[in-house]
């Protein structure tokens, strides 16, 4: 059975639209990545140049990889999910790829501005106003597609992810708007207190719930098994919207700030674990006995992966929170690496197994390879694990030279060395995973007509009503 | 139960309820204490607005991205106290009333380089001059960028601004027994 590409690709447009600009910016923000690395190791390195600089080239970085790729690439697979799970078209593709079109500028604005140095100087947030606005735009206009396609829904019943999407919008929504408009009518630490509301809530509240919803749906279908628990999954999203946000105060242990909410945040951290746990048991409980299958598929296996980030990132933020483990790794690199596991082990591998899966079911054929999906798999596991060991044993042990005050500073960094040096060969893996996936994304797209059998989807295992 | 199985039907109230339970813990870590920790917004004694040159300066260090690498605080911990101080002086644990004009706040979460809370008249401006032109030509092994055009371009504005604002840095504590700041 063949079809031309032009009947091929008529099917979710926006949907599809993200995830392919999204893969894109994974693979050239992942390369600034790789140059911001770079200068650790070698700091002339493009130094002199001012708009290659290292404190301009970071917050391209992040901010490229935070939004271009993994909030787009989210919202492409949400564009999927929701209509499949509603047994209805999006409400309005014609809005959702403005929508698209619309993120894409401000993404594109975003690398020139951070690159000229224009920025707010708050993490996560150093876009300038207008773009601000641009963000906030895409994000209603988005959800008001989510929410209309959820209103006439054909399928009664709400599956998990649904739930996860819907509170993702909503407290995203107020989130960004705290960490980018309130945090400009206050000073100091009043600021600083906000903007790390936002800071750590734009992981918590924006991408933790949009990559467990990506991985409630394509966990079981891509296991071909039945959810394991309904009432875990109530659990997980109920605590979750209830702990989650009193924690921002974290990052400011031992800081400036009240004893009172640095306490407060601290127990919730703690507290974190309930969700977690719950979810993580309804994933492995869901794929248990089906190992084989992981070992052949590249969905479950970054869908299993990413669980296993998932829990240990969830595992670490707690420990991280008590105040004498805080009095070690706070500031040091053991920070970026619990940060790209979440990121990137977590949230990266859920929404790359999701486009693994429903990109042939939208162009009706199937991924251009399955060998090149697990090779590139391997290359972003691989070269995350050395990420991240790296950093937390660097990280871990400048933490405790600087607690011991006669070592001068400048000799705690060059003792930091052979782990950037390992990082740099871990990001180069990551780089080289990313670019053979967006190869294999746009094959699968825009490749030779083949005469192969398009893609099938698993029966209906996802619980509906 | 009822109400659980609402949930599975009912959008509206699913939002609305996610909504509610969320903006428990949001306001009460967020809009509470901005109203009630006066600190927060008092500016202590020593504290002075800063000069337009400071305030430019700020903006250098907001653009050139100082503040990744750079925090700004000096932690309730003894190896803060210690590493921070000076001749056998601790430094001074930092207090909210020390950054009410700072917009924005550079606390920051990242230590690539050294805290310069108490940096001020640490160093005089030849040195910053040399160190800004090459780190590595004063602290070898050090992986701080060099910044030529803060010195080459417009004469140097942004190098003086940039030096005026980190001398400012801890003063309004006045820390020092000797008062032996450098200009
Ligand atoms: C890539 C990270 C990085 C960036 C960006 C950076 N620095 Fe540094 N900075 C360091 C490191 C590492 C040291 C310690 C070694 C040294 O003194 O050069 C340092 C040292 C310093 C010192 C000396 C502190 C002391 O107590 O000895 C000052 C002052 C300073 N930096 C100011 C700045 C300013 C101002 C900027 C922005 C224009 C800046 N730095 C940007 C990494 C950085
Ligand atoms: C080639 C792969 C990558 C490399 C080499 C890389 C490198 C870096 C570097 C050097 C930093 C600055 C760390 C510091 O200030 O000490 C950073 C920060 C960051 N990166 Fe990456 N990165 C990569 C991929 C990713 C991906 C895929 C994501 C997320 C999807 C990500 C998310 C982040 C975040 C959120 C930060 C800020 C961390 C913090 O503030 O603690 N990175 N990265």
């Amino acid at each position: 059975m063949s079809s031309t590409t032009a009947d091929r690709l008529k099917e979710f447009p926006s949907a599809r639209w993200f995830i392919i600009s999204a893969a894109m910016f994974f693979v050239i923000t992942t390369f600034v990545g790789l140059l911001v690395a770079t200068k650790f190791v070698w700091p002339e390195f493009m130094g002199t140049a001012k708009w290659l600089t290292f404190g301009r080239m970071r917050p391209m970085h992040v901010n490229g990889v935070i939004f271009g790729w993994l909030l787009a690439a989210d919202m492409g697979v949400i564009f999927y999910l929701v209509p499949k799970l509603c047994g209805t078209g999006l409400w309005s593709e014609k809005l959702g790829l403005f929508t698209v079109v619309l993120f894409d500028t401000i993404i594109l604005c975003a690398i020139f501005t951070t690159s000229l140095g224009i920025t707010q100087g708050l993490e996560y947030a150093e876009l300038p106003f207008v773009l601000d606005v641009g963000v906030t735009l895409a994000w209603v206009l988005f959800g008001l597609n989510v929410f209309m396609t959820i209103a006439k829904r054909k399928h009664k019943k709400i599956y998990v992810s649904l739930w996860y999407t819907m509170g993702a919008i909503i407290w995203t929504a107020i989130v960004y708007i705290t960490g980018n408009f309130a945090v400009m009518f206050f000073t100091g630490v009043n600021q600083a207190n906000l903007n790390w509301f936002y800071v750590h809530n734009a992981v918590g509240l924006i991408f933790t719930p949009l990559g467990i919803a990506i991985a409630y749906y394509f966990i079981p279908k891509a296991a071909n098994a039945p959810l394991y628990s309904h009432k875990l999954s109530m659990i997980g999203f109920w605590s979750i919207s209830f702990v989650y946000v009193w924690t921002g105060a974290h990052h400011m242990i031992h800081g400036p700030i009240s004893q009172w909410l640095q306490t407060v945040s601290i127990i919730f951290s703690a507290l974190l674990i309930i969700p977690v746990w719950t979810v993580v048991v309804n994933f492995f409980g869901t794929v248990s006995g089906r190992w084989d299958q992981v070992r052949r598929d590249p969905v479950l296996k970054y869908l299993m992966a990413g669980t296993t980030f998932y829990l240990l990132t969830c595992f670490q933020g707690p420990m991280q929170a008590l105040r004498s483990v805080n009095a070690i790794t706070s500031k040091t690199d053991w920070v970026v690496g619990h940060a790209h596991m979440a990121l990137f082990g977590g949230f990266s591998f859920f929404v790359i197994a999701g486009t693994l899966y429903a990109v042939p079911l939208m162009v009706r054929r199937p991924l251009y390879s399955v060998k090149l999906g697990n090779h590139a798999f391997w290359f972003m596991l691989t070269g995350g694990l050395i990420y991240f060991f790296s950093l937390w044993t660097g990280g871990f042990i400048q933490g405790l030279q600087w607690n011991d005050a006669s070592i001068p500073f400048v000799n705690t960094v060059i003792s930091m060395q052979p782990y950037w040096v390992a990082r740099l060969v871990a990001g180069t893996l990551i780089f080289t995973g990313a670019v053979v996936y967006l190869y294999n994304l746009s094959r699968t797209f825009w490749g030779p007509d083949t005469e192969e059998a398009p893609a099938t989807e698993t029966a209906s295992v996802v619980q509906r009503g | 139960m009822k109400m659980l199985e609402k949930f599975d039907f009912n959008a509206g109230f699913f939002a609305a309820c996610a909504l509610l339970i969320f903006l428990v813990g949001a306001t009460i870590t967020t809009a509470y204490p901005a109203f009630t920790e006066d600190s927060w917004s008092k500016p202590n004694d020593g504290l002075h607005q800063y000069s337009e040159s400071q305030l430019n300066g700020r903006e250098v260090y907001k653009r050139e991205g100082c503040w990744y690498c750079h925090t700004q605080q000096i932690r309730t911990l003894e190896p803060d106290t210690k590493r921070y101080g000076w001749r056998g002086v601790d430094a001074p644990i930092s207090v909210p009333s020390e950054y009410v004009n700072d917009y924005p706040h550079f606390l920051g979460t990242r230590r690539i380089g050294p805290d310069l809370a108490r940096v001020g008249g640490k160093y005089d401006k030849s040195w910053h001059r040399a160190h800004f032109m090459n780190p590595r030509d004063l602290v070898p092994g050090s992986i701080m960028p060099p910044f030529p055009w803060l010195i080459a371009d417009d004469n140097g504005r942004d190098f003086d601004d940039l030096v005026n604002y980190l001398q400012t840095l801890g003063r309004s504590r006045d820390w020092r027994p000797a008062h032996d700041y450098e200009q």
